[in-house]
């Protein structure tokens, strides 16, 4: 199976000048397993580049080879085009947060984030004493500084961890799952204000995260990360709309995948034959893949031959009843009241198919999509 | 929490309040800030570690295996030549070994098991050791268990002071401790006293194998309670629950859940127990004299008769009987340790309120009565009897006099006599230097074995070793090495004596700096001090600012514990002061215990209040942190 969608993290065009951060070939290996599989990333100056996958996935540990936590077993990590590969995490000038915020319990809240100005003066020319001011005012916390950071609350906590972990001007910022402890509202509300500081700042920012709506919600790219290695680098949008493997498709965000022969190919010319459009310019076409007797169509401009064996999703919002050209016929196994819709699961021939509607459903349903609305995953010849 | 991040408004309108890293151009080098001095600093922040890494390790090898070393190579070279003789005739001699020493000597091992197996079989010195050790051992796990099965299921007034309690036999001096059952077995002794009250006795204990081991069971119960008391409190409530309501009967639940879990634990008091009983020393020496020696008592024996090529083979080979029994051990405890910490702990039982009078209820408070009036004879009678000596007159009568004397003794005691005030400085002083030595060294081990790399169980088990050595073989060591004079490349390097002690005493030491921190430091949060080295710590600020803060109470019962141990060492001492005025509290007793009971437990009262206020440091800060 190839992927598709191109993979613009992998290769930046030295017209760009260095990433912020790179990782060139990277492998982390302990024993016998590879946590970080040869990894190949770049984020650029002032990114918020989040990465994203199931737990194991070598997302954390990709964040603590950019810390200097851990060293590769392979490859290298540049920062600026610079190798830091075998500099320690103090010389580094990263900033770290953490998912338990890691606030050093023996010190009060200003001690936390003054601690950091005591290795390097204050960025801006003032004294500690301002910047750990304009820090916690940053953050929202004006009066904190005398507190004992075991009486703040989680989200507090995080908060000054985050002006802790800024305070001594770092080049990258590193957030480690910081708003796994904390509940959902919270959580929405914190990562608009995370957000805003690292578009004020203009801070370059590595974010790790195992909850892919957050990913989507916060990020200029996301890399969705599966079994050590990126299988897609790309815009939350893109991400969403065209995921570039089944693995993709089916993490981020509920989906229908699809998979069967392609048995015929519609288009201009609609002869079957193989398309290729003319360059740069590849003309869209539809597809029609045969799923268990179904024909399902798809529209790409992806070059693909009849008998190729094709993967296509459909979001669950795409699905209409007894709408659409491409349709299929199920049983309702499930409908589950979520507030504003209703989450419907079909059983269509052993296949699960999600939908959303106003309201429950029970019985026989049938739904389509439209060619436009579906997305080629993959094609394999 | 509600208001958005403010904008451009704090701090001017064309400024943002906060910069990121102005200054430095996205490309230009990591490091940090400026200044020469700050760059000086932090390189050698950097190495520091590094440093205190190599020094400890240089330190370990002068004072501790080199003089072990010294050990092994004197029982091998015999005037200049190496050979095995010493030991060969050591391993043959039924002196030592008894029946054993037939088989090394090649006889038909059928009829070595026939007359080993008769009444009048000979153990040897050796078997004599290991078969007190494994009686001690019996006698621990026997007092100690339902130690731990009080203070692990009853609730009652007092409880966690007796459960700190338990790290007493840490702090207190064995030569004292034997001091305190000389008073309570002796002739005029209180056992004596109040069995000669009800018209029984007199009994003679002294000097018996009983006496011995009701000792070493006043030393080593305690330490077998506490671990498995540690492993008790262990056992989740909600295992015991699932079993019951999988249809487990309670004794089933018992047997399948609780038992698996506690044994492990008692298996581990025990062998310690062996071990530390297999070595002793001042207590068989008090209490057995020569009659019931045990190799270390022989060792010591053959020191002073300056026979140190069989001294030091003898040594040798009670050393790797210990280490073989401790790896076994060890081996052992790697494949069944159980390593649950019970989320939720069994609920206590109130010990004085009955729920119901039943005979599920009665019986183990019963038990556990009986089990408080032993319990209390061994350990409340040494103490009691030692303090009760050294205040009754030789016609039983109420006086200061052993006091006075140890005050007299210190105006007009010739040169050759123990002089009390010399000993309690001599003390003071020892204890203070090891101290100074032990504790870093300590804090440098507990760092380098709670850090994860490659090698680390090696490291543990070099850096613990002495833990299994005997304070005979380091003193012998020593003296035979450093404190006779080394010759290396030319120079003639000779330390003091009173400088070996210290380093015998460091030694002794700083394991338990190991083990009061070294539990601490593992149980911190690695992203804490990972949030530090991203601020720009080095790894020593760190050790420094974020980990030994947190610790604070462990590093202060580690140091208490050292002081203690100083106080109380009495093997490597005795060896190392012998015909020098460099000796200590415990070796002025031993000196006076044979002639002069009553102001060896005059001194034995001073050295359990000067032990008494390190033990009370070490329970206020911290006690429960400690990880044996």
């Amino acid at each position: 199976m190839r992927a598709l969608a191109s993979n613009p993290g992998a290769s930046p065009t030295p017209s760009e000048g260095d990433p912020a951060v790179e990782l060139r070939g990277v492998t982390k290996r302990y024993g016998d397993s590879a946590a970080v599989d040869d990894v190949d990333l770049a984020v650029r100056e002032g990114e918020f580049f989040t990465l994203v996958g199931p737990s194991g996935c070598g997302k954390t540990t990709t964040l603590r080879l950019i810390a200097g936590f851990e060293s590769p077993t392979a490859g290298t990590v540049r920062f600026s085009g610079e190798d830091v590969s075998g500099v320690p995490p103090e010389d580094r000038n990263v900033g770290v947060v953490f998912q338990n915020y890691a606030l050093f319990p023996h010190m009060t809240v200003g001690e936390n984030v003054a601690y950091g100005l005591q290795f390097q003066d204050p960025p801006g020319g003032g004294s500690t004493e301002e910047r750990v001011a304009d820090l916690l005012e940053l953050v929202d916390l004006p009066d904190a500084a005398d507190r004992d950071p075991k009486n703040l609350s989680g989200g507090q906590q995080q908060r000054v961890a985050m002006a802790r972990a800024l305070a001594p001007g770092p080049e990258v910022l590193l957030l480690d799952e910081p708003m796994s402890a904390l509940d959902a509202r919270l959580r929405e509300r914190l990562r608009v204000q995370v957000k805003a500081i690292q578009r004020e700042l203009g801070i370059t920012t590595i974010y790790v995260t195992h909850d892919q709506e957050e990913a989507l919600a916060i990020s200029d790219r996301v890399a969705v990360m599966r079994a050590g290695s990126p299988e897609q680098v790309a815009p939350p949008r893109e991400i969403y709309r065209r995921p570039a493997s089944r693995f993709v498709a089916s993490f981020v965000g509920d989906n229908n995948v699809f998979e069967g022969p392609v048995s015929a190919i519609e288009g201009s010319e609609g002869d079957g034959s193989r398309r290729e459009g003319p360059e740069g310019a590849a003309s869209a076409h539809v597809v029609v893949v045969d799923v268990d007797g179904a024909a399902l169509r798809v529209e790409t401009t992806e070059p693909v031959s009849v008998g190729d064996r094709a993967t296509i999703c459909v979001r669950p919002e795409a699905l209409r009843i007894d709408g659409g050209t491409s349709q299929v016929t199920g049983t309702v196994e499930s409908a589950e009241f979520l507030g504003e819709t209703t989450r419907i699961s079909l059983d269509w021939r052993g296949q699960g198919i999600v939908l959303r509607t106003p309201d429950p459903l029970s019985g026989e349903v049938t739904v389509g999509f439209e060619p436009a609305d579906a997305h080629l995953v993959a094609v394999e010849r | 929490m509600s208001a958005p991040p403010p904008s451009t408004e704090v701090g001017g309108s064309d400024e943002p309040p906060v910069s990121v890293d102005e200054g430095t151009s996205p490309a230009s080098g990591r490091s940090r800030g400026g200044g020469a001095a700050r760059r000086v600093r932090a390189g050698a922040e950097r190495r520091a570690l590094a440093v205190l890494a190599v020094a400890t390790t240089a330190l370990l090898l002068v004072v501790f295996y080199y003089p072990v070393g010294t050990v092994f190579v004197e029982s091998v070279v015999v005037e200049g030549a190496v050979t095995l003789a010493v030991f060969a005739e050591i391993l043959r001699d039924p002196f030592y070994f008894g029946e054993f020493a037939r088989l090394f000597a090649g006889e038909n091992p059928v009829a070595v098991a026939h007359d080993f197996l008769g009444a009048d079989r000979r153990l040897g010195i050796v078997g004599f050791t290991a078969y007190q050790a494994a009686l001690s051992t019996v006698a621990s796990v026997a007092l100690g268990v339902p130690a731990a099965y009080l203070l692990a299921r009853y609730e009652f007034r007092g409880r966690r002071t007796l459960r700190s309690l338990t790290i007493l036999p840490f702090v207190l001096p064995s030569i004292m401790v034997a001091v305190g059952f000389v008073a309570t077995f002796g002739q005029q002794g209180t056992l004596n006293t109040a069995l000669g009250a009800v018209g029984l006795g007199p009994i003679e204990l002294m000097f018996t194998l009983e006496a011995i081991i009701i000792a070493h069971a006043f030393y080593n119960a305690p330490l077998v309670a506490r671990v498995t008391t540690a492993a008790w409190e262990s056992v989740d409530a909600s295992a015991i629950e699932t079993a019951r309501s999988l249809g487990a009967s309670p004794f089933r639940a018992f047997r399948d859940v609780v038992a698996p879990q506690i044994y492990p634990a008692v298996l581990m008091g025990g062998a310690l127990t062996f071990i530390f009983t297999f070595g002793t020393f001042p207590i068989v020496l008090a209490l057995g004299g020569f009659q019931l020696a045990t190799v270390e008592v022989f060792v010591y024996r053959l020191v002073q008769d300056l026979n140190y090529a069989e001294a030091a083979a003898l040594a040798i080979i009670e050393l790797v009987i210990s280490l073989g029994i401790l790896l076994g051990y060890l081996r052992y405890e790697a494949r069944h340790a159980v390593r649950s910490r019970g989320a939720r702990p069994l609920p206590r039982r109130p010990l004085f309120q009955l729920p119901s009078i039943s005979v599920r209820e009665v019986l183990p408070r019963v038990g556990l009565g009986v089990y408080g009036v032993i319990a209390a004879f061994v350990f409340l009678s040494p103490i009691i009897s030692m303090v009760l000596a050294s205040v009754t007159g030789g016609d039983g009568s109420l006086t200061l006099e052993h006091y006075r004397f140890l005050v007299d003794r210190q105006r007009t005691g010739a040169a050759f006599q123990v002089r009390p005030w010399t000993a309690i400085r001599n003390s003071l002083v020892f204890a203070a230097g090891a101290l100074l030595v032990a504790l870093p060294m300590g804090v440098v081990i507990a760092v380098l074995t709670t850090r994860r790399y490659r090698g680390r169980k090696l490291v543990d088990a070099i850096a613990m070793a002495p833990l299994a050595v005997s304070g005979i073989i380091v003193g012998l060591g020593l003296l035979r090495g450093l404190v006779f004079g080394v010759e290396i490349a030319g120079w003639r390097i000779v330390i003091a004596g009173s400088v070996a002690i210290v380093a015998a005493h460091a030694v002794s030491g700083y394991p338990f700096v190991v083990r009061t921190i070294a539990p601490g430091l593992e149980g911190l949060d690695r992203s804490l001090i990972e949030s530090a080295r991203a601020l720009g710590a080095s790894r020593a600020r760190v050790l420094l600012d974020i980990e030994l803060p947190l610790v604070w109470p462990g590093v202060v019962a580690g140091a208490a514990f050292a002081f203690a141990i100083s106080m109380g060492e009495f093997s490597s001492t005795i060896v190392l002061a012998t015909g020098t005025d460099a000796y200590t509290m415990p070796v002025a007793i031993e000196r006076f215990i044979g002639r002069r009971l009553g102001p060896a437990t005059a001194m034995g009262v001073v050295l359990l209040a000067v032990t008494s206020i390190s033990f009370v440091v070490i329970d206020r800060l911290g006690g429960e942190s400690f990880g044996i």
